[in-house]
């Protein structure tokens, strides 16, 4: 029996059928709630002023904002509109022998099922394009997607996930990124190496340099996997119009980019996708690529109908980007008089099982590591490996929350050390304005020295301690 | 028993990002009300920056925030954006924004310049008026110069402008070059009491001093940095993603992942710093990111202050601070016993 006819059939099926006494599978209309707030808008007098560069405006939805009434995707229904849930691999490296779908397809009010061979380019992301939209041949972390379902509920594609069954053949992992680094250590993508960018910095002599250093200060720093959480979890809708264009309504931070990843992944031309970005409920650099995007557009075009997915809060921590775990080891030189001489920094970076953005926080935290001192002799080196755990990506500060903990954790060490006040060792090696920065830039609008003094003052640095 | 540890941290953060070029496009329509709607692909994501983008929009057009309605976020309706992210929103958006403005502006000006009797170049925009510089009782309503645009000219006062920041590619070999336009300074200083018994930290209070550039909005520039340290405060003391042996997080969900709440947030006094970025639009550069990054560098320190001990792996929770502090007084009950 052809496809449609088949699937006609178990719409009317499950429609007709619907009991409302077992609860399962009672079918939920969708809901767009009504327009609580007042369309006449309260104008505070700041948003009225002139000039308007300095002033304390408010944004214009802000009230809706504090009354909760703002409203998300997970607010927003359209006629007919499906729901979907990824399956995830809960296992951290297996190859996939078989994935088994007949049992959910089978289901009551299940109206598609996808798997990753169903998707025209399977693989995307914003440097290397490493990462499968749901994995088909391989997982590499225990979060990846490798199936889908598209329901008339929440609850039904959740219990219809659970029929999906997958054959795996558990795969050596590796999970600690010095590990990874080494020769014999199990490869997440194989024949590759695990290291999958490099960065160095050079500036100066740092050899002669700590040769004359009066003392030289060794450690090593490391911090930890963190997620963005943001309130409002990814979510998205897609659908099809009668052009054969897809719009896709989502909580996407760079939509630029998000519409060149759901083109090249649908081998659509561009003019045939259209991303709306919602008002986000934060991002902090989660949300800065797709992620179940193309898996909506496709159910959505099998089904003919809008298809939402909103993921759960496991879902955010296991399934989207996290901030990369960073190795810093940092040895410093100094004169006597607290002036930092040579620096070497060496960071390796845990990029998890894709790399996502690890090219761009690799470039940042190279950069930024030796902080912002004058340092004339200077050695970076910087690398970010896969390992089988979640894929780590952009997260405010791209690196630099990291490296930061690391160059200031060290000078209060050698502060302690010499015996300096630690505001005083920083502004004896502050940056001021028209200095070098590490890769030879001369800075401009400097005023760290200015922050440094302020910050102190309002603190009461100086003032006597209890 | 409490004891009470400052620590400081200074941070330099670059804004925009490197690896490939980052522009913005923006359109500004001024209507024939004299109100205009500006056109930008970013994204709000809870920042403020379309606020932010209808100030820049404003200032340049002499007017007030209310009058820019802001469109974003559609790939078919608006502009090119490379995204709300990497801190470069006011910054790159923002010059984007604002070159637009002046396009539509100079439209205005041409329009109002024979009304007024003088060249374009002698006019300016100020408090919803066109009007001549140095002489601003000789000024016509922006409305009517932008209705007479239109209806009489036959010229919308439309103008449309790209803006990516000028950097230079990066030596392989030696990582020299000018991989940013432009950067940002802050300082954060903390003050926690550490119980010696428990290794429990408690921030007390953080003074913020970042640098922003102009701050187009200096609400807004507050709330970041102090969003940006409950952030830092949860790097620092809390959070953290842990894996079982098999690579399966085992707290993917806020019992066990523990967050800051309102109920751990210090109190946070935020200094702007003066400064002005001729690169910026009216001199701002940026402020997301840099505000959550010295937070943890300053608690670090500041434990270290309280109770002697360093600790060298995020985050600082109470158990590895106890365990530093046992170790600690271990070390010098063997010195003792050793004399």
């Amino acid at each position: 029996m052809p496809r449609k006819t088949k699937l006609a059939d178990k719409m009317q099926r499950t429609l007709g059928q619907a009991p409302r006494s077992t609860g399962e599978l009672a079918r939920v209309p969708p809901v767009t709630l009504p327009v609580a707030y007042p369309i006449e808008a309260l104008v505070p007098q700041v948003r009225l002023q002139t000039p308007a560069v300095g002033q304390r405006a408010t944004r214009p939805d802000g009230r809706l904002h504090g009354l909760g009434q703002t409203r998300y995707i997970d607010d927003l229904a359209f006629p007919g509109m499906l729901y979907a849930k990824i399956k995830r691999a809960g296992i951290a490296a297996a190859r996939i022998l078989s994935i088994d779908t007949s049992e959910a397809d089978a289901m009551p009010g299940v109206l598609a099922v996808l798997t990753g061979r169903e998707i025209p380019v399977n693989s995307f992301g914003p440097s290397l394009q490493d990462q499968p939209v749901l994995a088909d041949t391989q997982v590499r972390h225990a979060g990846d997607g490798v199936a889908a379902v598209a329901a008339l509920t929440e609850q039904i594609a959740e219990a219809a996930i659970e029929k999906i069954k997958v054959d795996y053949e558990p795969l050596p992992a590796v999970f600690d990124p010095l590990e990874a680094l080494r020769e014999d250590a199990p490869k997440v993508h194989a024949p590759a190496g695990n290291v999958y960018a490099t960065k160095v910095i050079r500036k100066g002599d740092v050899d002669a340099a700590f040769a004359r250093a009066d003392h030289v200060f060794e450690g090593r720093y490391a911090t930890q996997m963190v997620e963005h959480v943001p309130l409002e979890p990814h979510a998205a809708i897609a659908m099809w119009d009668p052009n054969g264009r897809v719009t896709i309504h989502s909580t996407l931070g760079r939509i630029t980019l998000g519409r060149s990843d759901v083109s090249r992944t649908l081998k659509l031309p561009m003019n045939r996708v259209r991303i709306v970005a919602t008002i986000v409920g934060g991002n902090f650099g989660g949300k800065n690529e797709i992620t179940q995007e193309p898996v909506l557009a496709l159910l959505s075009k099998k089904t003919g109908r809008p298809v939402k997915g909103v993921f759960t809060r496991g879902e955010e921590f296991t399934s989207t980007t996290t901030r990369h775990p960073f190795v810093m080891d940092y040895k410093t030189g100094v004169t006597k008089d607290g002036r930092i001489i040579a620096r070497k920094v060496r960071l390796v970076l845990d990029g998890g099982a894709y790399c996502s953005w690890s090219e761009t926080t690799l470039g940042k935290a190279c950069i930024l590591s030796a902080g912002p001192y004058r340092i004339d002799n200077l050695r970076v080196e910087a690398y970010v490996v896969y390992t089988n755990k979640t894929m780590t990506g952009a997260m405010r500060g791209f690196g630099a929350p990291q490296v930061c903990f690391a160059y200031e954790s060290q000078m209060d060490e050698i502060a302690a050390a010499l015996h300096m006040d630690p505001l005083e060792i920083r502004l004896l090696n502050a940056f001021e304005e028209g200095a070098a920065s590490p890769t030879g830039q001369v800075l401009h609008s400097v005023v760290l020295k200015a922050s440094l003094l302020k910050a102190a003052e309002r603190f009461g640095w100086k003032e006597p301690r209890s | 028993m409490k004891r009470r540890g400052r620590g400081i941290a200074c941070m330099w953060y670059p804004i925009g990002f490197t690896v490939s070029a980052n522009p913005s496009a923006a359109t500004v329509k001024v209507n024939e009300d004299g109100t205009a709607t500006l056109l930008t692909g970013t994204v709000e994501t809870g920042q403020g920056s379309l606020t932010v983008l209808a100030q820049i929009a404003a200032e340049e057009l002499g007017v007030a925030t209310d009058d820019v309605h802001v469109v974003s976020a559609d790939t078919d309706g608006t502009p090119m954006d490379t995204g709300a992210i990497a801190s470069r929103t006011t910054y790159v958006t923002g010059n984007a924004v604002r070159l637009a403005a002046e396009k539509a502006k100079q439209i205005l000006f041409e329009t109002a310049a024979p009304m007024l009797g003088v060249k374009p170049e002698q006019l300016e925009a100020r408090d919803r008026n066109i009007q001549v510089k140095g002489f601003p009782q000789r000024n016509v309503a922006i409305s009517v110069v932008a209705h007479r645009a239109q209806v009489v000219m036959g010229q919308p006062p439309i103008g449309s402008a790209s803006w990516n920041p000028p950097t230079l590619a990066m030596d392989p070999e030696t990582g020299q070059g000018k991989p940013f336009s432009t950067y940002v300074y802050a300082t954060q200083i903390a003050e926690v009491d550490v119980d010696d018994e428990t290794g429990e930290v408690e921030v007390l209070r953080i003074v913020a001093a970042h640098d922003c550039g102009t701050a187009i909005n200096p609400m807004l520039v507050e709330g970041q940095v102090e969003g940006g340290i409950s952030m830092g405060i949860g790097f620092a003391l809390q959070e953290q993603i842990l894996f079982d042996d098999a690579g399966r997080q085992i707290n993917p969900n806020l019992t066990n992942y523990i967050m800051p709440t309102t109920l751990d947030m210090p109190e946070i006094k935020v200094d702007i710093v003066d400064s002005y970025d001729p690169t910026g639009p009216f001199g701002a550069k940026g402020v997301g990111e840099p505000t959550s990054v010295p937070t943890a560098a300053a608690i670090l320190n500041a434990i270290h202050d309280a109770v002697g001990v360093r600790i060298t792996s995020l985050p600082a929770t109470a158990e590895k601070v106890l365990a530093a502090i046992k170790a600690k007084q271990a070390q010098q009950t063997k010195r003792i016993a050793a004399r």
